[in-house]
This record gives C-alpha cells, sequence and structure tokens, in this order.
C-alpha cells in the first residue's frame, strides 16, 4: 500500500506492506536515526514526534499514519548547527553508545516545547519510557535541564555546540574545553 | 589462565617466608617510569580534560552507524530467523523443513545436517587462544540443553516473511529430565547435560558426571589450622555467613547483529555488533576452516555491549546462511532473544568464613562459591574464579586465605561475561561478611575495614591465590583512604538523622571494591599512527569503542604527546583488515593496556618529528619538545609547525619519509583501581519498604584521562549495581520456560525509579599506566548490593543476604526475628 504523509516537512509517499510499522518504514527509507531496541513499545529508542506527540515508531501502524505529521531525529541540526537539545546533549556528556539518543532527544523536544522549565521530576517523568542502559541518566537529566535554559535564552550557546561561554575558563590549557576542574 | 594449586601444608614458615621474599624482591614498589608519563594536573594539554567524545555530534544526528544500519548498503540483503529449542532438555529426533522451504522468497533452511553449518565443537568466549571455555558448542544443536538453544535457521527476502517460514517447522523432540539448581545438579543421579567426550578442551577440575564444568580451588598460609586454633581460642571468633545472586540481563540497547556476505574479492565479511573483532575472526577461521586471511571483521558504532558482545552468538549463523543462501544475510536478534538466548550474568552461591581477633584483625578467610554456568561454558572456570580472586585482595593481608569455586551446568540459559566478571557476585560475600564481622565484635564497619585492608606499596598475594606461589602483584597506586572519606563525607555517614515516624530507621552503609586493569601478562594491544600533511594524524588502534570513549581516550593519549588537539587524531574504529591486533574491549584492559600502546606508537612519531625537526632546524634532536601543533627548541625556543614537517617530510627536498610510529603492549601489571560505595536508606520496618535517598560512589581510577566518561562509568555501571541489587534477574517456571520476556517483566530502573546518584574522582598517579591511568569501566558495578544490603542490616537489624534485596523479604526476615 502507498502512504502519504508530511515527514520532516516534506510530503512524503512511502511504499509499505500491511504488517509494516512507522519504524519499518522509516528505516526502510533512509532515516535509520530511530533505533530499533525491542519490536514491542518497551525501550523507547524508537521514539519520533508524531503530530506532535512523543511515537514510538516500533508499534505504531503504518497503515494509520495516512495524513500524519512525522518528525524524526533528521529534523533536527546537522553536526556543524546542532539545535540546542542535540547541543546540551554533547555538552553535557549525557550519551555513551548513543542507540538510545535519538529516542531521548525527541523525547525531549516535545517535553521541552510543552513545558518549556520543566523540573528534574518532571523531566524523570517524561523520559521515564526511554531507557538508557550506559549513563545512569544523571547527565541526560543535566542535559534537558541545559537545553530548557538554552531554549529559553538564559545562556549563550556557542556557535560551534560547545561549551556555552564563561565556562571554558580557568584551566589555561589553550584548548576548547569546559569544567575540567584544572 | 588460572589453575588449580594444591596447598603444601607440608610447608614450613621459613619456607612460606622465603617464597614470599622472593615475590617481594621480583615486585620491587619502584617503577622505572616512561619520562613525562607523570604530569603534574597544569602540564595536563588534553588528558584529564573533559574532551567531547569523537563520535558525540553523529549521534546527537543520528548519523551514527550500528550494524543494523548498514543494511542498506547491500540492496539484496536477505535476513534470517533463527529456530530455538522450546524444551529445557532433550534431542530433536526430526525438523520437517518442506514447508517452510516452499515458501515464496524463503532461500534457505539450515539444520545441523546442513553442508554450510560447521559441526565441530567451539566455544562462544571471545577470549585469548586457547580459550580458558570448553569447546561445547555446536552453530546448530540436535541436542538441546535450555529452552533458546538455536537448532535452525531461515533466511527469507525479509524478516517477516523468515519468521512466518520459521514457524512453519515441524519439530519432534524426545524430551529428557531436566535440572536447574546447582545443588541439585551435582547429586549422582541427576540428569547428565553434556557427554564429556562431545566437549573439547576440558577446563581444569571438569566432572560432566556431576555437571561440573570446572572447579578450581587455592591457599595462601594453612586456613583449616586457622580455624582449629579459633576452636581453642577465647580471643578469636569464627563468622560464616551465606550469599546469593540471580541471573542479570546485560540489557545491552542494541541487539546482537551481524551482516555477513562475500566482499568484491570473495572474501568474508562480516560487519558485526563486537567487542572482539579479532577473537572472532580467529574462532570462526578455526569453525569453518577458512583461512584468516579470508575472514574481515568490521566493528561499526556499538550500541554497548558490557560483556554480552565478548562472544560470537550472530557471527557463526550469519556466515553460514550467507553461504546457504548465496547473498548477504543480515542476523539481528530479538529482546526476548536477548534475554534468555544469548548471554546473561551467572548466579552465584557464595560461603564465607572468617577466623578474626577480638580487635578486629583477620585471621583467616574461607570463601567457597558455586556458580550456574546454565547450558554451556562460555567464561564459566575464568567468571568462576573472579568471584574470589577479584575481591579478596582487599584483604590480602589475612593470613590464611583459601578460595575453591566450582562452575556447574544446569539446564537454563548460559550465563556469560557481564562487566565485574564475577567481581559483584564476590563483593556482596565479602563486604558483606566484613559488615558482619563488625556488628559481631561492635566495631565500626569502616575501622574495621581499614584496619585490614589493602593499601599503597603492598604485595597483593591473593590475587594469584589460584597461581603458583611465585605470583605477587605491587600496588603502586591505592587512593582507597581518601575514597573512604571523600564517600563518608558525601553521604553523610556522621549526620545521619533518623526520621520522627518511630516506624521509620535511616542509615548509612558502605562496601569497598577492586578491581584489575587487563588480565595480567595475557592482553596485546597495538596501535599505529601516521601523520597527514597540514600536521593531523590517523590513529589505527584495535582498541574496541562499545560506547563508553574509547576513541575519545586513545585520541587525548596520542595528542597529549604529539602536542595538537585531540580532533586532529582521527581514530579508526576497530577492523580485522586495517587495525593492528588488540584483544579486544574486556577485563577494563583498553585504556591501560591499548592506551599504553597509543602513547608508545605516538611518541615513536614524535621521534621522527624531532628528527625531521633537527634537519630543519639544525639543532640536536635532544632539544626539542612539542606544543600547540609545532616542535619547539627549550635551548633556542625556534620552532618548526607539525604542518611544515608534514610537507617537508612528503614533498621536501632532502629526506622523503612518512611521519609513522608503531607500538605493542603486553605486560605482566594489573594495577587494580579501587572505589568505595556508600548507600543511605530509609527503611519502614512495619512494611520491608525502603526508600535510597543517595548513593556516593568514590573511585581511584588513577588519573582520570577524561573526567566526563569516568563519570559517565561510574554513574551507568552504578545503575547496573542498583539493579542487582534490587531487581528480579531472570525468571523460569519449574519446567525451565522464560517468564522475562522483554523489559516490560524485567526491572531495570528508569530515571523515575533510579535513585539520586553522585560519583567522585579521587586521583592518584598509577606508574604503570599511560599518564598515570588505571581502569574504570568495571569497577564500579561491585558495590551496590553489599552496601545497600549494609544499610538495610544498620538500619533494621536484618540482613539479607540473597539478591534481590525486597521490602518483602526484609518484611519476611522482620517478622522472624
Amino acid at each position: 500500500m502507498e502512504i502519504d504523509l508530511t515527514l520532516n516537512d516534506d510530503d512524503v509517499t512511502f511504499e509499505a506492506a500491511r504488517s509494516d510499522t512507522l519504524l519499518d518504514v522509516l528505516r526502510d527509507n533512509g532515516y535509520a536515526g530511530a533505533k530499533r531496541g525491542c519490536d514491542t513499545g518497551n525501550c523507547g529508542f524508537c521514539t519520533v514526534i508524531v503530530d506532535g506527540e512523543p511515537v514510538k515508531s516500533c508499534i505504531r501502524p503504518a497503515s494509520q499514519l495516512e495524513g500524519a505529521d512525522v518528525e524524526t531525529i533528521e529534523s533536527l541540526g546537522t553536526q556543524d548547527d546542532l539545535g540546542p537539545v542535540q547541543s546540551a546533549f554533547v555538552d553535557n556528556a549525557a550519551l555513551q553508545c548513543g542507540f538510545c539518543i535519538p529516542g531521548m532527544i525527541m523525547r525531549s523536544k516535545v517535553l521541552l516545547e510543552e513545558t518549556p522549565n520543566p523540573d528534574e521530576a518532571e523531566i524523570r517523568d517524561a523520559l521515564s519510557e526511554n531507557l538508557c542502559r550506559c549513563t545512569g541518566y544523571e547527565k541526560i537529566i543535566d542535559a534537558v535541564q541545559d537545553a530548557s535554559t538554552r531554549m529559553s535564552g538564559e545562556a549563550d550557546v556557542a556557535a560551534d555546540g560547545g561549551y556555552p561561554d564563561g565556562d571554558d575558563a580557568g584551566c589555561g590549557c589553550g584548548y576548547p574545553d569546559g569544567g575540567c576542574g584544572k | 589462565m588460572s589453575k588449580t594449586n594444591e596447598p603444601n601444608t607440608d610447608e614450613t614458615e621459613e619456607e612460606r617466608t622465603a617464597d614470599s621474599s622472593k615475590v617481594e624482591e621480583a615486585n620491587p614498589v619502584e617503577w622505572d617510569e616512561a619520562p613525562n608519563n607523570r604530569k603534574e594536573p597544569t602540564e595536563r594539554r588534553v588528558v584529564s580534560h573533559r574532551e567531547e567524545k569523537d563520535d558525540a555530534k553523529k549521534i546527537v544526528t543520528g548519523e551514527a552507524k550500528y550494524a543494523a544500519d548498514y543494511a542498506r548498503e547491500f540492496p539484496n540483503l536477505a535476513e534470517a530467523k533463527i529456530v530455538r529449542s522450546d524444551i529445557a532438555h532433550g534431542v530433536v529426533t526430526d525438523i520437517d523443513t518442506s514447508a517452510a522451504a516452499a515458501m515464496d522468497d524463503v532461500y534457505a533452511v539450515v539444520t545441523p545436517d546442513s553442508p554450510e553449518v560447521p559441526n565441530k565443537p567451539y566455544t562462544s568466549a571471545g577470549q585469548s587462544y586457547p580459550e580458558p571455555s570448553p569447546w561445547d558448542l555446536r552453530v546448530l544443536r540436535r541436542t538441546v540443553r535450555f529452552v533458546g538453544d538455536p537448532i535452525a535457521a531461515v533466511v527469507a527476502e525479509d524478516k517477516d516473511t523468515a519468521s512466518k517460514a520459521a514457524r512453519k517447522l515441524d519439530v519432534s523432540y524426545e524430551e529428557y529430565d531436566a535440572v536447574f539448581d546447582t545443588a541439585e545438579a551435582t547429586n549422582p543421579e541427576a540428569p547428565q547435560i553434556h557427554d564429556p567426550d562431545e566437549v573439547e578442551n576440558h577446563q581444569p577440575g571438569a566432572d560432566y558426571e556431576r555437571n561440573v564444568e570446572a572447579n578450581v580451588s587455592g591457599e595462601i598460609g594453612d586456613v583449616d589450622a586457622a580455624f582449629a586454633e579459633a576452636e581453642e581460642r577465647d580471643d578469636l571468633t569464627v563468622i560464616e555467613t551465606e550469599w546469593e545472586t540471580p541471573y542479570q540481563s546485560h540489557c545491552v540497547p542494541e541487539p546482537h547483529t551481524t551482516i555477513a556476505h562475500r566482499d568484491e574479492d570473495n572474501r568474508h565479511h562480516l560487519i558485526s555488533s563486537t567487542q572482539v573483532p579479532y577473537h572472532t575472526r580467529r574462532q570462526l577461521s578455526h569453525l569453518f576452516d577458512v583461512p584468516v586471511k579470508d575472514i574481515q571483521v568490521s566493528k561499526p558504532r556499538i550500541g554497548a555491549g558490557f560483556g554480552s558482545k565478548q562472544g560470537m552468538h550472530t557471527e557463526p549463523i550469519a556466515m553460514a546462511l550467507a553461504e546457504a543462501a548465496d547473498r548477504p544475510v543480515m542476523v539481528e536478534t530479538t529482546r526476548r532473544e536477548q534475554f534468555h538466548a544469548v548471554r546473561n550474568r551467572r548466579p552465584a552461591r557464595v560461603t564465607l568464613r572468617s577466623v578474626v581477633t577480638d580487635d578486629g584483625n583477620l585471621r583467616a578467610l574461607d570463601m567457597d562459591a558455586v556458580t550456574n554456568s546454565g547450558a554451556y561454558g562460555p567464561h564459566g572456570m575464568t567468571v568462576s574464579s573472579a568471584v574470589g580472586k577479584k575481591p579478596l585482595p582487599l584483604y590480602t593481608h589475612t593470613p590464611n586465605i583459601r578460595f575453591e569455586a566450582t562452575a556447574v551446568h544446569t539446564n537454563l540459559p548460559v550465563a556469560g561475561a557481564f562487566r565485574g566478571y564475577g567481581a559483584p557476585q564476590g563483593h556482596l560475600a565479602v563486604e558483606g561478611h566484613m559488615d558482619e564481622i563488625a556488628h559481631e565484635l561492635d566495631l565500626d564497619p569502616i575501622e574495621l575495614r581499614s584496619r585490614n585492608v589493602i593499601s599503597e606499596g603492598d604485595l597483593d598475594v591473593a590475587s594469584g591465590i589460584l597461581k603458583d606461589k611465585e605470583y605477587g602483584r605491587r600496588i603502586r597506586s591505592c587512593g582507597l583512604g581518601e575514597c573512604i572519606a571523600e564517600g563518608r563525607a558525601a553521604i553523610g555517614w556522621d549526620d545521619i538523622e533518623q526520621p520522627d515516624a518511630d516506624h521509620l530507621h535511616r542509615a548509612c552503609g558502605m562496601a569497598l571494591t577492586i578491581q584489575s586493569s587487563g588480565v595480567p601478562g595475557d592482553e596485546l594491544g597495538a596501535a599505529h599512527i601516521k601523520m597527514n600533511e597540514d600536521g593531523s594524524f590517523i590513529l589505527q588502534t584495535g582498541a574496541v569503542d562499545i560506547g563508553p570513549g574509547a576513541d575519545t581516550v586513545m585520541a587525548q593519549i596520542a595528542a597529549e604527546v604529539l602536542g595538537v588537539p585531540p580532533a586532529d587524531v582521527l581514530v579508526q574504529p576497530s577492523d580485522t583488515d586495517i587495525s593492528p591486533f588488540d584483544h579486544g574491549a574486556y577485563a577494563s584492559s583498553t585504556t591501560y593496556i591499548t592506551g599504553q600502546a597509543v602513547k608508545k606508537a605516538a611518541e615513536d612519531a614524535r621521534g621522527m618529528l624531532f628528527e625531521f625537526a633537527s634537519r630543519m632546524l639544525d639543532e640536536p634532536e635532544s632539544a626539542f619538545t612539542v606544543e600547540e601543533e609545532a616542535v619547539v627548541s627549550e635551548v633556542t625556543g625556534e620552532s618548526v609547525s607539525l604542518e611544515e614537517i608534514g610537507y617537508e617530510s612528503m614533498y621536501g627536498d632532502e629526506v622523503r619519509a612518512h611521519v609513522m610510529g608503531d607500538a605493542s603492549h603486553c605486560t605482566e601489571e594489573s594495577p587494580p583501581p579501587f572505589g568505595a560505595q556508600f548507600v543511605d536508606v530509609t527503611v519502614n520496618e512495619e512494611t520491608g519498604e525502603f526508600e535510597i535517598h543517595n548513593m556516593v560512589y568514590a573511585v581511584d581510577c588513577g588519573v582520570a584521562l577524561n573526567p566526563d566518561l569516568v563519570e559517565g562509568q561510574v554513574e551507568g555501571a552504578m545503575h547496573m549495581s542498583y539493579e542487582l541489587a534490587t531487581g528480579d534477574g531472570i525468571i523460569f517456571d519449574e519446567e525451565g520456560q522464560p517468564e522475562t520476556l522483554g523489559f516490560r517483566d524485567y526491572d531495570m530502573p528508569t530515571t523515575a525509579d533510579q535513585p539520586p546518584m553522585n560519583s567522585i574522582i579521587v586521583e592518584t598517579h598509577e606508574p604503570t599506566g599511560p599518564f598515570g591511568a588505571k581502569s574504570v569501566a568495571e569497577i564500579p558495578v561491585n558495590g551496590v548490593p553489599p552496601a545497600l544490603s549494609n544499610a538495610v542490616r544498620r538500619a533494621v537489624g536484618v540482613r539479607i543476604g540473597d539478591l534481590p534485596i525486597t521490602p518483602e523479604k526484609i518484611k519476611a526476615a522482620l517478622d522472624d526475628d
């Protein structure tokens, strides 16, 4: 069957089998940022945004997507021009293996659009269906808080996605670095 | 690796003293440290800075490519479904594949009889050669030994078709009695799981008629004499405790995935989610009888390993199916397979007996571990050995120590390597036991430990308890005292206030931790670095970055030596055609072993830079140092940029030679990192419910080469350690059928229920490590189970020694009191 939808602001038509999920369709068409972790909707690695809501694409049937507005990690910034949530994850070292990160970022993006200044409990609640095995979540929570600050314009965001201005002082090492504590 | 060592009880005290002074002399405190290895914090340009992880930007844009993301590069890629045994023990008497094979778009159905499927015994364990694991596996199996044994595989145009075809296989079994408990399994009447004649490379102490995969033991001093003396004397106390840990799943985010195909040179090429590309290449070569040169294993980005990818799980089936289907094949495991058909942390039962003086000096430790290997033996002997030999060095001063480990087969899922590698099971016993001693003697638990614990300058002999008497490990860096002090302050050990409600009780518990840095005398890391015209470098190492940031640390080490920013050192991912050899990412070895190879290779290249600079500046090589992308004379202040040298070296008029460096590193040293885990808990004595207010872990990993990455290791490992302490693990019914089938059945902590935690880095300097570094990846996984068990004990007076620690168990123990 053919499905017409809006993907990252473009009108697209995808060929899909009746049993395909949104994740199958995305990955078959080169949108591989969403990861397959469980196929049962329990890990959140495949989270994308559908009509403004975070959705686990591995359990959303493709057949239900006619006319939907889908956003994936590919719609955010590029490596040369990261979006604020992306650069907050980079600058807070909130990633290790990275397999959960595209889903985690998409879920965080919805949170910050709906709740621009979430407290820690709100962040923990919002991300509770997105698992991460590497970080213990500590730096991810920091990153989302930092992204919130950046998005509300309370701090400068370095153009290169690096540390916000003023955070790299002190070590005198001569390298663009921050918070090394030296 | 380890071998049994029968204690020589006839040995005299004088002979023992002579032995030990020989070992003392062979392992002096002094270490001939390389120049510039020890740098003051202000002298470090790149190392110990929070450098950005080299793959961070491509991860946040979704461009990082994991094994399954390469599927689109193979337009004719087929996908597979592995058919697994649904009984726990028996033999497949017939498989009718005709209906599946007749389906449209099914390319092949393979069984143990298929010519493409090797029928040799092998081990999946990705270890040094010959592997210290029994060769007891076949790629596909006629005799099945657990629910999940692979018996056939289907390859089809896509995964759905393969799955539909797999369901059409008609499998007949003859069922055997099964056994699920290690104590029952060693009973001579129990069903025998392996025929010893069908297993090669038996491990020490194997007794397959009693389902014993391996049995090892060793002794220091005379333990029986120490216990006999304790019976006679009033000032000696004997304490005995028992401990038990369950199956734990790695929960690797990326399921094990392999794409296998023949490349344009007709060689076998595998893109695989592996921690051990080189071991995998060698093992596939032996298994398929294909020359090593005809196999290439490429490691893309890996969605974490934690030990589960230290072995071949999908690779042999993928390679066989690619041959059978004559096209590229992807094998991607399901989450259900991850939970019960791949690998897990091995359950263990540990008993620990001690003799201790009234003032808290340990006189004897007698430790016995029985672990559950499940149906097969990868890593069985080595992990079981580690249950004792990893934690016991904390108390190496104890004059009499004995340890025995037995790995037992049952008809349950296969245990394998898992972050900590036996140490978490052992730490629960040792560190829980220490608190029981403190309680018995009415001593402060920290004070008791301080009287007995290892410290800098000591010779650790306990880690060699399973080796011969010549073994000792000199401790040249140990920050345990500071870890205890900082952790104690951070958790508020001395300032706990009791809640107002009478039924709530608050207390802190703690545990010391120790690990190693690589397998001593075994692991080999190698590196090659080459300079580009512009003064940037390409670094090739076999270091296998599976997520923690090994590539970033390697770049930092090279950059520190070469005077460039780390972004100017491009690290190529591990690939057996490109990278120098490496044993792989395991045993907490990458920074310590491969990092030292990188350092030496970079120094080798720096030597060439100085040769060029000498000609270009007409000064002796001894005058030079590197800084800010240039070679600078410390005598005249003259300098030449690396870019100038780069162009001169390739296109210059005098000497043309590519600036490169090579090195290998292998060492007998394996310095332990140390750490102290603290947990602050309130327990409700009416319900047994408990709340963890904070978990603090202070770690000494030498010089933390990248504090962001070190904190990441500590926080992630504490999360796993907390899960081991409180989660249900993997559960089975009485037929051995797994009841934990996915994340919804498994208690992996989420953002909502992971307790707060803090990591503290205590810097020491390890003279044998690159720029003073030791390992950090595994050690923080050891501490939460004993620290939480100790905290509950201190809060409400009951001991939960069998994990998980649950409100129900606490309540039951309180009711028994």
